[in-house]
């Protein structure tokens, strides 16, 4: 029997698959400098709009406008944009080495460095950031040396997981970066406790992270929100809407509805929408957020609208379910281009500079990687001993596990 | 020392510990200004302040998340799921996230959080009410497992869960709130008061994990057990005249094994019982373990006492509850007798 | 495969074990009902063991020397289909306790191989299980760590099962020694006899009389020339089929007659209760050498006997002894024993006590000796008594007395036949 009526059911689809002509009219823009800045202690169900509209700083030109504008001194800008750069030519690098079998798997955060690094740098080194395993600008604006970060790729002797996690979940104690899960969005409800502890505590220190859109749809998304609503958590709450997870398009998080950043006031919170490849539009959001939470005015729910130009991994190939030049249709273009065309604009900085400081980068990237192989490779040099695999299940090993651990020495001869 | 019930034990455990350790708070729903449901934190509220007992959400996915994120700042949170039976919402933060940060951060972080909550039959609570599901989260490495059966070990062994570095699930058998149960629902309720172990040191002590109690020690045979069943099996054994070696687990990750074989080679014949169901329940465990370290001393097959692989019925309490009928058929199997 | 599992019948009143002796079928033998299948041995007597059915030996429990308990099973046999319905029931007492003995395959040292390859071969057949040994865990390690192959038990448990009761008494499979190599059997500079059967008992009981018992021992010699011509002329003029008489005969009635006067002298001593059991009747024990070992028959209410019933009493149980079909009430009882080895007795001994008697009374060797006679040296016949008390029970006054009455009998033998003077 035919159905002629429209089914009641919807199922929501991207607006272009592969060999489609890609289509980013769904995106919801504002003109650089329109969206107004409130103040810090503004109530959330006063400032509703600003989690519909797009916060931007940096027009088309590459100017800085509007009441967003930060005023950043060139040099910490400039220092944005080693970091971005630096987190890009890491990513490359450890691409290809992923594709030349060096390491097992990579993600890459390509397009999305302007998230973590501005952001990183909009915050307090005592902030505690609970990132997702796309935030790896974040381990860079911290001072993470790069060394630390491709030997945990590795897996190999110097590796700060002790063999025990897959590439890119890092953690760093001293870098009061949190170790990454797995699991999507369980660090989301994580930030907000230990922001609640910081308030217990009396401490201004403020807690930030960040889960994809796709991960939004996790009850730990509610969780987080709802708790950091109750307590009036100090807490950022960052929701990278990079359009994709893996083949999951963003309308099945919801985003074809209602803005992601719309969910912060259906909590009472603020919610911003900022343009995530806009490097002064996140500093500025960023630190407006920050300085409501210090102040003891609540979390911020912040949706960064940017793309995942790369593969969601190095085991995922976009080309089977999107278009396959979709990235140069992005309208928002992309963030290290954009400051670097911003800082010459101001004239701080030059393309001979660029090249210079990609050739720096790029022999700082070669020289970790050497130093890092000679901690262990996947094919050569010392690896880890197994027996590590029975360590720190608990504070103390049980009995039961050093039985074990007798009995895999026994297994291996 | 003072005559306490398990809950006052309880409560003075966590009485002592927020006043000697600033660092720890209390969450849950209804625990804060109400005192919990079953008055466990009653009147904590009031002596320490809203922000060290927290009232939270009726969301036991966001309270152990947050009290995996507070743990990590430096708090050491005891977070109440209200029932054992609504701990499920919580699954994937217990043992995805509680159970692995040690490991996965090779000791840069852990997480020293306590997670109590209420379990386990005999009080005609139906399926939501009267889950026993310890030996689930048995499975899951890097979590440790606790259950007293007696308001003394309840008090020791919950200060020693906070204080402990590594995340530890509380259970707490609510029929024992009150009294020992020995499996007999028309006897009238025993209270703590009568019984040894209520008596309760008022002060800070603490009872080791990874030891089991020898209720009664015995030469005929072993019976491993915990939680309400360590007076059900005690009943059932001695109303047999039996010389019955009686061991309370209390401890369940980390296990003692130590005390069962000791015990297994001494008697030759052993009876495992939880209130649990049977397929895949911690019994399931004990007796592997039994058959791996003492088969050469076995007289006879391990028998179990558990729940049936049912849903918790509520008109069917009595048949379903594991009482003093069904020990006294396993230990009449084990020892061999007409 | 129907079976019938054939148990160790109690072989006299409250016998608790017997020890095999010798196996007259081994397993895969077809049986007939009533076929002598095995030999055992109680305190004292040999007894054979017809099958209780007729079928195929299945298997058996026990090698020679292995006491098997009353009760528990000896022997299992496929009686096949339907015949189950007529294999009788084994009677809690059953009849086997009357079955002559026969002699006892002697097992003395053996040349070559050890003693134990003369035995019957050890059965190697199934367990009533087909295929399986049904065994808890804890009697596999039992059996393991005895060296007991648990396919040669029979299980008394459900379904066969072996249970720990099914091991006990069960020896050791024999660990094969260098001597059974054929190169070896030249000529062996050792030769080992078990210490079984009858040799074992008289062992455990000479241990144990001598270990418990404090001897106390008293030697007198008698003038039996009185006695030699008593007994020369009731020979001249005995009844046709009496036999030729000993000393031994007039012996056992004067001691009858002094023990009425010695009445503590006649005592069983009950160790378990404490108690001393004092007998009016007189049961004496004859001392018997036999190719088996010494054995003690009875001659029961010795005091009641006239001499001549006496003489041919002892004859004929010393000739049941002899052949080895002495039954377990003639060999049983007595409450005083008398030991005599004749022309090989010597001039003094000292004989152990056959517990829980208080006395023995050994004869030694009469001989001629030149002694004092009505004041003058004489030749005289002259027999020693050596004899040993239970000086717990026995003080040596009493002892003394009675050997000295028994002498004045023996030496003035006519008073042995006036009966003693009854008080009103």
């Amino acid at each position: 029997m035919r159905m002629n009526k429209r089914s009641r059911l919807h199922l929501p689809s991207p607006p272009a698959r592969p060999g489609e002509a890609p289509d980013f009219s769904y995106v919801q823009l504002s003109p650089a400098g329109a969206v107004p800045r409130p103040d810090v202690n503004a109530r959330a169900r006063d400032i509703g709009s600003l989690s519909l509209t797009l916060v931007r700083v940096l027009d088309d030109a590459g100017e800085a406008v509007g009441p967003w504008h930060p005023h950043l001194d060139p040099a910490e800008l400039q220092i944005g944009l080693r970091h971005m750069l630096l987190t890009r030519l890491f990513d490359d690098r450890m691409q290809r080495n992923q594709r030349a079998g060096k390491i097992s798997f990579y993600i890459r955060s390509l397009g999305e460095e302007a998230v973590s690094v501005a952001q990183g740098m909009a915050l307090r080194p005592g902030d505690m950031l609970f990132p997702s395993y796309r935030n790896q600008g974040l381990q860079i604006t911290r001072g993470i040396a790069l060394v630390d970060l491709m030997c945990q790729l590795l897996s190999n002797t110097r590796d700060m997981c002790k063999g025990r996690q897959l590439p890119v979940m890092y953690h760093s104690r001293a870098g009061n970066i949190f170790s990454i899960s797995g699991n999507l969005a369980t660090q989301f409800p994580q930030a907000v406790g230990w922001a609640m502890a910081a308030a217990i505590k009396g401490e201004d220190h403020l807690a930030a992270s960040w889960i994809g859109e796709g991960s939004s749809a996790e009850a730990d998304f509610h969780h987080a929100l709802l708790f950091a609503s109750v307590y009036q958590a100090p807490v950022i709450l960052n929701v990278v809407n990079n359009q994709w997870a893996i083949s999951t398009f963003q309308g099945y998080a919801g985003g074809e509805q209602r803005s992601f950043a719309a969910r912060g006031p259906g909590y009472g919170i603020a919610g911003i929408r900022v343009d995530g490849n806009d490097f002064l539009a996140v500093y500025a959001v960023t630190q407006w957020a920050a300085e409501r939470a210090r102040t003891g005015a609540g979390p911020t729910l912040i949706e960064l609208v940017t793309y995942r130009v790369a593969a969601h991994s190095t085991s995922d190939d976009p080309a089977r379910y999107r278009a396959k030049n979709d990235q140069e249709h992005w309208p928002l273009g992309d963030p290290i281009q954009r400051l670097k065309q911003h800082l010459i604009r101001i004239g701080e900085w030059s393309e001979a500079r660029h090249v210079a400081l990609t050739a720096e980068l790029e022999a700082l990237v070669a020289s970790s990687w050497k130093e890092a192989a000679s901690f262990g490779t996947m094919t050569e040099g010392p690896r880890l001993n197994a027996d590590l695999m029975f360590e720190d299940v608990f504070k103390e090993m049980p009995e039961h596990l050093q039985k074990q651990r007798a009995l895999m020495r026994a297994e291996r001869g | 020392m003072a005559k306490m019930n398990m809950i006052q034990a309880l409560n003075s455990a966590m009485d002592i510990m927020l006043k000697e350790d600033p660092s720890v708070v209390l969450m849950g729903e209804d625990i804060g200004y109400f005192g919990g449901v079953f008055r466990a934190t009653e009147g904590l509220q009031r002596k320490y302040g809203e922000h060290r007992v927290i009232d939270t959400p009726i969301a036991e996915g966001g309270i152990v998340a947050t009290a995996i994120g507070m743990s990590v700042n430096g708090l050491r949170p005891v977070a109440e799921i209200q029932f054992a039976d609504y701990i499920y919402p919580g699954f994937d933060q217990i043992c995805s996230e509680l159970a692995r940060i040690r490991y996965r951060s090779a000791g840069e972080f852990f997480a020293p959080v306590t997670i109590r909550t209420p379990c386990g039959g005999g009080i005609r609570g139906g399926q939501t009410h009267s889950q026993s599901p310890e030996g689930i989260f048995t499975h899951v490495s890097g979590i440790k497992v606790v259950m007293p059966s007696n308001p003394y070990d309840a008090k020791g062994l919950l200060i020693t869960s906070i204080e402990d570095d590594d995340p530890v699930i509380f259970f707490e058998p609510k029929r024992l709130y009150n009294g020992p149960f020995d499996g007999d629902p028309n006897k009238p309720a025993v209270p703590w008061s009568s019984h040894p172990k209520g008596e309760v040191d008022e002060g800070y002590y603490k009872v080791p994990l990874g030891k089991a109690d020898i209720v009664r020690g015995g030469a005929d045979v072993t019976v491993i057990t915990y939680g309400t069943m360590v007076f059900v099996a005690a009943a059932a054994a001695a109303a047999m005249n039996l010389d019955a070696e009686i061991i309370d687990l209390r401890s369940l990750v980390p296990l003692d094994v130590d005390a069962i074989c000791s015990s297994v080679r001494k008697t030759g014949r052993c009876v495992v019982a939880h209130e649990a169901t049977r397929f895949s329940g911690f019994g399931a465990e004990i007796l592997s373990i039994v058959q791996e370290e003492c088969f050469w001393d076995l007289e006879a097959p391990i028998q179990r006492v558990t729940g049936w692989d049912t849903p918790y019925p509520h008109a069917f309490e009595w048949e379903y509850f594991p009482g003093q009928a069904r020990v006294a058929m396993a230990l009449k199997a084990v020892l061999e007798l007409a | 495969m129907s079976q019938y599992i054939f148990k160790m019948p109690d072989l006299g009143e409250g016998t608790v074990d017997a020890e095999i002796v010798a196996w007259h079928t081994k397993p895969g033998d077809a049986v007939s009902e009533d076929q002598l299948i095995v030999e055992v041995m109680t305190d004292k007597a040999a007894v054979e063991v017809p099958a209780p059915v007729s079928g195929r030996v299945v298997s058996i429990t026990g090698a020679p020397g292995d006491k098997v308990a009353v009760g528990s099973p000896l022997i299992v046999f496929d009686i096949g289909d339907g015949a189950a319905a007529h294999a009788p029931p084994q009677a809690p007492n059953s009849t086997i306790a009357k079955a002559p003995a026969v002699p006892v395959a002697a097992v003395s040292a053996v040349a070559s191989a050890p003693a134990v390859a003369s035995a019957p071969a050890i059965a190697s057949a199934p367990a009533a299980h087909p295929g399986r040994v049904m065994a808890s865990p804890a009697n596999r390690r039992r059996a393991r760590e005895a060296g007991i192959d648990l396919s040669t038990v029979v299980g008394s448990g459900p379904g066969g099962r072996i249970l720990r009761d099914d091991l006990a008494g069960r020896t050791p499979q024999p660990v094969p020694t260098r001597s059974d190599h054929p190169a070896a059997r030249a000529v062996p500079e050792t030769s080992e006899i078990k210490v079984i059967g009858l040799r074992r008992l008289i062992a455990e009981r000479m241990s144990e009389a001598k270990r418990n018992i404090p001897h106390f021992a008293y030697v007198e010699e008698v003038d039996v020339t009185e006695l030699e011509a008593l007994r020369q002329q009731l020979n001249l003029s005995r009844p046709a089929d009496a036999a030729n008489l000993t000393f031994l005969p007039l012996v056992v009635m004067a001691l009858t007659r002094v023990l009425e006067s010695f009445p503590q002298c006649n005592v069983l001593y009950d160790a378990a209760r404490g108690v001393l059991v004092r007998h009016r009747a007189v049961h004496v024990g004859i001392a018997t050498q036999t190719p088996d070992g010494l054995k003690v028959p009875v001659v029961s209410n010795a005091q009641s006997l006239g001499l001549w019933e006496a003489a041919a009493e002892i004859r004929r149980l010393a000739e049941r002894a002899r052949s080895n079909k002495a039954s377990r009430d003639e060999l049983t009882g007595s409450t005083i024993t008398v030991t005599s080895l004749g022309k090989l007795g010597g001039i003094a001994s000292t004989p152990i006590i056959n517990a829980p008697e208080v006395a023995i009374i050994g004869l030694n060797k009469a001989t001629l000796r030149p002694v004092v006679y009505q004041d003058a040296v004489a030749v005289r016949l002259v027999m020693n008594l050596s004899s040993s008390f239970d000086h717990r029970f026995v003080d040596g006054y009493d002892a003394a007395a009675m050997i000295q009455a028994l002498k004045e009998l023996l030496e003035h033998p006519a008073m042995i036949f006036i009966p003693k003077v009854r008080s009103p």
